[in-house]
């Protein structure tokens, strides 16, 4: 027992003398976030590939599960043990670029360069002016709905708003299944309130740069979906599912309708093969007005990073249409480069059409610092009026706590 | 005069080695807790207990905090009162003893987060387990959303914190219960005593240094214990079953608050090493009378 500590304690001291030893000429260390089985895999071939045609330079890969990413990066950044590039979270970035930790890349990038990537996907990662990171990853979010489960209910068309939506989830409802699909535990928990707030015309920040949680618009969209609640059309247990159960209960056949990421055609494709199912847009409110979240991450240079040159000859390596394609197509994101956008795989292929077709508009998380701290705010009041909370109080309760985090 | 600094001599290298593992990372939260921070961990300016004061502000903190005591009591009352009957049946003779124990040892030997995991798709609402089980058995007619509320939710975490603390309590009692000398039953059988007169005069008398063991030991660890709340609900929904390790973890990690979540570590600190002080000197002032 003390042997094997004395073990662990020796073996930790010495990887902790690793880690703080100067990193090898040539050798380009990059924390993965690992999106599904695929990435590992899939960055082992990137190695392979890019160490052939560059001799010289070697790449070493920390492979990190996504819900540890932030905790990691924050205690290597701490201990000054970082890498040299790492992916992160596009909503993160303005608190590395604040503290001076993120590299901007504008004496790397050439024209020709910028010209690869798709506008929408590339400005979240652009601040004052400065490109901080890439998008390796963009994602959006779309309706997907339960085609035999339509058919039993002698419902024609997916529904195109929230009315609709909530009438034919009665009617899917009336077949013993679930109507519609509400996430209401873990990340983007709040996420998952703002399609009915956007269709609201509400927007996370008002104008004036307070939260857009205390108006009425926000007010509507919480009372649509508790009244959804009490009225037996989602799922019940709404706290107790998150994405992926959710995900689940569609997969299962269980569910009409829910909104979430295009890697469920993938997964779909996989694990329930007979599934017959379609993607449509987010449901529009009242006045037409409708949003989805548009998500993506990326990939930055560390300040301290002392390989930028070698790091950046790989960042150019990932960002080639064939590098792209293999990735994006294995996890089942957007493509982010023009070239890559006109490939059969994508034009051929009404999933994703349907998820292009909404990007117009989609709403990025807003880039203000304490960013994360407001959706753990909201995803908080959401669950408590979920739970039988009264939106009302809940909501005004938020958004003194959001506002509180806004002045600061 | 040699002889007095001789002991202090003699403790200075184990003293050495606790400087490193404990004061020094004690030392660095001290200077995390009163200092302005950013996400990083990099020091700004001198702040004070600016981040107590604003810990203690938040009801989510108190609330957690009143919570970690409910659940450290229940969890480690509820692991003793069970592990003494448990170690009593193990202690006997009987056939397939060694099977039986094994059993009740085996939950320790497979990962704490394992468990949680599986605890939570067993009670996953529409395809749990347990409620398809529940429903075979005719005790309910629709599913149970065990993880949906803390009314449920929370007593689920308390009965598998209890499961998985039970092993470990089990071994000590069992240690204790063989350091028990048989000719003490004997003669106690001999001058008439019930069992449960045997079990109160001579068995939960010679237990108690061990059952004391147990209290500190397991206080300590379940104080602490973060997988199986974290992963069965985060602390959800809306905080309503956070206790303070996994108020910490979303302080430091979700929100990027290194100050306040180091200033919770610090309170926890206080409040474990206050208990075991305290603890002990009760144990220790029993025994000498």
């Amino acid at each position: 027992m003390s042997l094997a500590k004395w073990t662990v304690g020796l073996l930790a001291g010495m990887s902790m003398l690793a880690l703080a030893a100067p990193a090898d000429a040539g050798e380009v260390r990059v924390t993965v976030a690992e999106y599904s089985a695929k990435t590992g895999p899939y960055f082992e071939a990137v190695k392979k590939e890019f160490e052939a045609a560059n001799p010289g330079i070697t790449i070493k890969y920390e492979v990190v599960p996504w819900d540890v990413l932030l905790q990691k990066l924050t205690t290597d950044i701490t201990a000054g043990t970082n890498a040299d590039l790492s992916i992160i979270g596009t909503r993160w970035l303005i608190d590395f670029v604040q503290q001076g930790v993120a590299e901007p890349l504008d004496s790397y990038i050439k024209p020709e360069f910028k010209d690869r990537f798709i506008d929408t996907f590339l400005s979240p990662s652009i601040m004052d002016g400065h490109t901080y990171g890439l998008p390796i990853a963009a994602s959006a979010r779309a309706m997907y709905y339960n085609k035999e489960l339509f058919e039993k209910a002698g419902i024609a068309k997916p529904p195109a708003t929230w009315t609709e939506l909530q009438e034919d989830a009665r009617k899917i409802k009336a077949q013993g299944a679930f109507g519609f699909g509400l996430q209401g535990k873990e990340i983007e928990t709040d996420v998952y309130y703002y399609y009915a707030m956007w269709s609201q015309g509400t927007e996370i920040l008002n104008k004036d740069g307070t939260s857009g949680l205390g108006t009425p618009g926000a007010l509507e969209a919480a009372k649509l979906y508790k009244s959804m609640i009490d009225e037996g059309l989602t799922e019940p247990g709404v706290t107790s599912n998150n994405r992926e159960d959710v995900q689940n209960l569609f997969k299962q056949g269980k569910v009409g309708m829910m909104i979430t990421a295009p890697f469920l055609s993938n997964q779909i494709k996989e694990e329930a093969p007979s599934l017959k199912y379609g993607v449509a847009a987010i449901p529009a409110g009242p006045t037409g007005a409708r949003g989805t979240y548009g998500v993506t991450d990326s990939i930055i240079m560390f300040k301290n990073s002392k390989n930028k040159d070698e790091a950046w000859k790989l960042l150019d390596f990932l960002f080639t249409k064939e590098q792209r394609a293999k990735f994006t197509q294995g996890e089942g994101f957007l493509p982010v480069n023009k070239e890559e956008a006109k490939m059969d795989y994508y034009v051929n292929n009404a999933d994703l059409a349907a998820f292009t077709a909404l990007l117009p508009d989609a709403r990025f998380a807003p880039v203000i610092p304490g960013w994360e701290e407001i959706a753990q705010i909201t995803s908080d009041a959401m669950q408590k009026i979920y739970l039988g909370g009264d939106p009302e109080a809940g909501l005004k309760d938020a958004a003194a706590k959001a506002n509180g985090v806004l002045k600061k | 005069m040699q002889s007095r600094i001789l002991p202090y001599l003699l403790t200075l290298p184990s003293l050495f080695l606790a400087a490193i593992v404990i004061f020094w990372p004690v030392w660095d939260l001290i200077q995390i807790a009163t200092h302005d921070v950013n996400r990083f961990g990099q020091l700004r300016e001198f702040s004070g207990l600016a981040n107590f004061t604003e810990l203690f502000a938040d009801p989510d903190f108190v609330a957690a905090l009143w919570r970690t005591g409910l659940w450290t009591l229940l969890v480690v009352g509820g692991a003793l009162l069970l592990s003494i009957p448990v170690a009593m049946i193990l202690n006997m003779d009987f056939y397939g003893r060694g099977l039986a124990r094994v059993i009740i040892m085996l939950p320790w030997a497979v990962s704490l987060t394992m468990t949680a995991v599986v605890w939570r798709w067993a009670l996953s609402g529409e395809s749990g387990m347990l409620n398809s089980a529940l429903m075979k058995l005719g005790l309910i007619g629709q599913n149970i959303q065990w993880l949906a509320s803390a009314e449920t939710a929370f007593p689920m975490q308390v009965l598998i914190g209890i499961l998985v603390t039970v092993p470990f309590t089990t071994t000590i009692f069992l240690g204790g219960l063989s350091s028990i000398p048989d000719d003490l039953y004997e003669a106690a059988a001999l001058e008439g005593a019930t069992h449960f007169q045997q079990f109160r005069e001579i068995t939960f008398p010679l237990l108690k240094p061990f059952i004391n063991i147990a209290i500190v030991l397991n206080t300590i660890y379940v104080f602490n214990s973060f997988p199986i709340i974290w992963v069965m609900t985060q602390g959800g929904p809306a905080n309503s079953t956070d206790i303070l390790v996994t108020h910490l973890y979303k302080l430091a990690f979700r929100i990027g608050k290194l100050g306040e979540a180091s200033a919770v570590s610090l309170v926890m600190f206080a409040i474990l090493l206050l208990f075991t002080m305290i603890y002990v000197r009760l144990a220790m002032r029993e025994q000498r009378v």
